[in-house]
């Protein structure tokens, strides 16, 4: 649905061409605004934590050959 | 209008128009915040270059696509226009609380909050600081960054954010059209390698992976322990290489070693190519050593880290190895990554550690990234292309000889070609050095000495910011004048603002 909103969409449509990487940036948004509004609790560490744990993970993951890249 | 003036007006007014749009996007902070007396100054700040590009556009609609020389000469003049506009935020909101209409209910600021903002309703410091910002430079002419309003703390990070990227590529990735010059220009602003083989597909890709590290480093930061506002911003200057803060003292303000270690993966993430970025996010983690620049990232950040630290730890400035590597090496990655970030008063250190801190600010981080400087590329052609040319001597005439750069082949023109470039930009570098200096050294105070002076002028045209000392709102306007055609020759690598300079003053092209 956010690939027919304009700039974001043309956004969404470019970079590594990847599914995970797609939704991490869309999810970018909503995991600061969560940040800066619900304060440092259990919660949004762990959704900080989870946002730098998936990104890096998947980069090397993706890096050694374990995914593939490809968007279907 | 001549053909050359139309068609630098027309992409001029391109340029305004879509520039416009920032401090209009602003306001929202200013409401979020609570500043309500800044919205009328922001959405005039945003208006005026709107209308401003919206009659250039109209009027030089027919204008020829540009050429090489239009393309310089855009993103010269661009630059300093754009920095131009991006004064009035600054100019309006420091008028707004000073003259206090009733009806906008402005704070009534005192003591250094007073004076901090006080010093924008000097056109000269909002131009400083806004050249200061868009080139992602980071030396200020505030006193103190946390007695701002919220919403030009917001203004500051954001232009080093666009900046670090790139106005162009801003203009080209929301405005441009295949086909319609946008490869001149981007090859104008300081960029030469594509992603894509569409410079617009490539430019979108950029900003793609530009916002994915963005909301990166900002949980990185907030998970070091930085307060949300405060990650924000870092995060968005940092990986800018800008090196903005909201703090009065910089990183230095929050003595923090998680801080200081957190930022190193965002200021090293400013510091690789762009294209570099989208083949590992692509799976190809091999050019972390692969890739000639990457490589030699990492390669002069770990050989000045040791180099400073055992400086540091000779002369005894700090204790220990453990603060002299939290120092030393958050300083030297800050200073060749152009962060600028200061998690310590550099000012005070021996004159050699100050000067391998130049020789970073000097040479920079990598080509295709945010980072400013000569960029590693050209010192690796120069010294590749020096020892080519040695050994050339002892080799017959007729012999058939290759020069390899960064796994490309080149013959003896291209390589020659090469060369010349990185030399020619070296050569202007190291003059107008040089030149800043001279001027400086005419009209700062006695008590700053001579390595303090190179330090700073190194610092402004490497679009570093790292301080001695010597930048502020009380300097000379002889100084604030030198400052800022540094910044500006820095950000676009001095030949495109020569050129238009040249065609200016000759009026042969215009």
């Amino acid at each position: 649905m956010l690939d027919r909103v304009p700039i974001v969409g043309d956004l969404l449509d470019a970079g590594a061409d990847d599914r995970v990487f797609d939704a991490l940036l869309a999810a970018g948004p909503v995991v600061v605004a969560a940040l800066a509004l619900l304060g440092r609790g259990i919660v949004t560490t762990a959704l900080a934590a989870g946002y730098v744990a998936v990104f890096a993970l998947y980069a090397v993951a993706k890096g050694v050959g374990l995914v593939d890249y490809r968007r279907q | 209008m001549s053909e050359t003036r139309a068609t630098v007006g027309r992409d001029l007014g391109r340029m305004l128009e879509a520039f416009g749009a920032l401090p209009t996007v602003s306001a929202v902070v200013a409401l979020a915040w609570g500043e309500f007396y800044a919205v009328p100054a922001l959405l005039l700040s945003g208006a005026i270059p709107y209308l401003v590009g919206r009659g250039l556009v109209r009027r030089c609609a027919d204008a020829p696509d540009p050429g090489k020389l239009h393309g310089m000469m855009i993103a010269a003049f661009g630059w300093f226009t754009v920095a131009l506009f991006g004064m009035l935020p600054f100019l309006l909101i420091a008028w707004t609380v000073h003259l206090d209409p009733g009806f906008l209910g402005a704070p009534d600021l005192q003591g250094r909050a007073a004076s901090t903002l006080g010093a924008f309703r000097n056109p000269l410091n909002g131009l400083f600081e806004s050249m200061s910002g868009f080139t992602g430079t980071g030396l200020t002419m505030t006193d103190d960054e946390s007695a701002l309003p919220h919403v030009l703390q917001w203004w500051r990070t954001f232009s080093e954010w666009i900046g670090g990227v790139g106005v162009i590529v801003l203009t080209t990735a929301v405005l441009a059209r295949p086909g319609s010059g946008s490869l001149t220009l981007y090859e104008s602003e300081a960029r030469s390698e594509r992603i894509h083989p569409s410079v617009v597909s490539t430019v979108r890709t950029i900003w793609w992976i530009f916002l994915l590290f963005t909301f990166l480093s900002i949980c990185i930061l907030w998970l070091a322990g930085m307060p949300a506002w405060d990650a924000i911003n870092h995060a968005m200057t940092g990986l800018a290489t800008g090196g903005f803060s909201v703090t009065d003292n910089s990183i230095a303000t929050y003595d923090s070693a998680a801080i200081e270690y957190a930022l190193w993966p965002v200021m090293i993430l400013g510091s690789i190519a762009f294209p570099i970025h989208y083949l590992m996010l692509r799976g190809d983690l091999r050019n972390v050593y692969a890739d000639l620049q990457t490589r030699w990232v990492f390669g002069s950040f770990a050989l000045g880290t040791v180099a400073l630290v055992a400086m540091l730890v000779a002369n005894g400035t700090y204790d220990g190895v453990a603060a002299a590597l939290r120092y030393g090496g958050f300083q030297f990655v800050s200073a060749m990554s152009c962060t600028g970030f200061q998690s310590a008063p550099v000012g005070d250190w021996s004159a050699m550690a100050q000067l391998t801190l130049s020789g970073g600010m000097v040479v920079g981080a990598a080509a295709g990234s945010t980072a400013g400087g000569v960029k590693l590329i050209r010192l690796l052609t120069l010294l590749k292309g020096t020892a080519y040319r040695i050994r050339g001597v002892f080799y017959p005439a007729s012999a058939v000889r290759r020069f390899r750069l960064d796994g490309r082949v080149l013959t003896d023109a291209e390589a020659s070609q090469e060369f010349e470039e990185a030399a020619i930009v070296a050569f202007l570098w190291a003059l107008f050095l040089a030149l800043g200096a001279g001027v400086l050294l005419a009209v700062v105070p006695e008590s700053y000495t001579l390595e303090n002076v190179v330090f700073e002028i190194a610092s402004t045209q490497g679009n570093v910011g790292l301080s001695t000392g010597i930048t502020g709102p009380d300097m000379s306007p002889v100084a604030k004048a030198t400052f800022l055609f540094n910044m500006w020759i820095g950000r676009l690598e001095i030949i495109p603002v020569l050129v238009a300079l040249r065609a200016l003053l000759t009026r042969e092209a215009t």
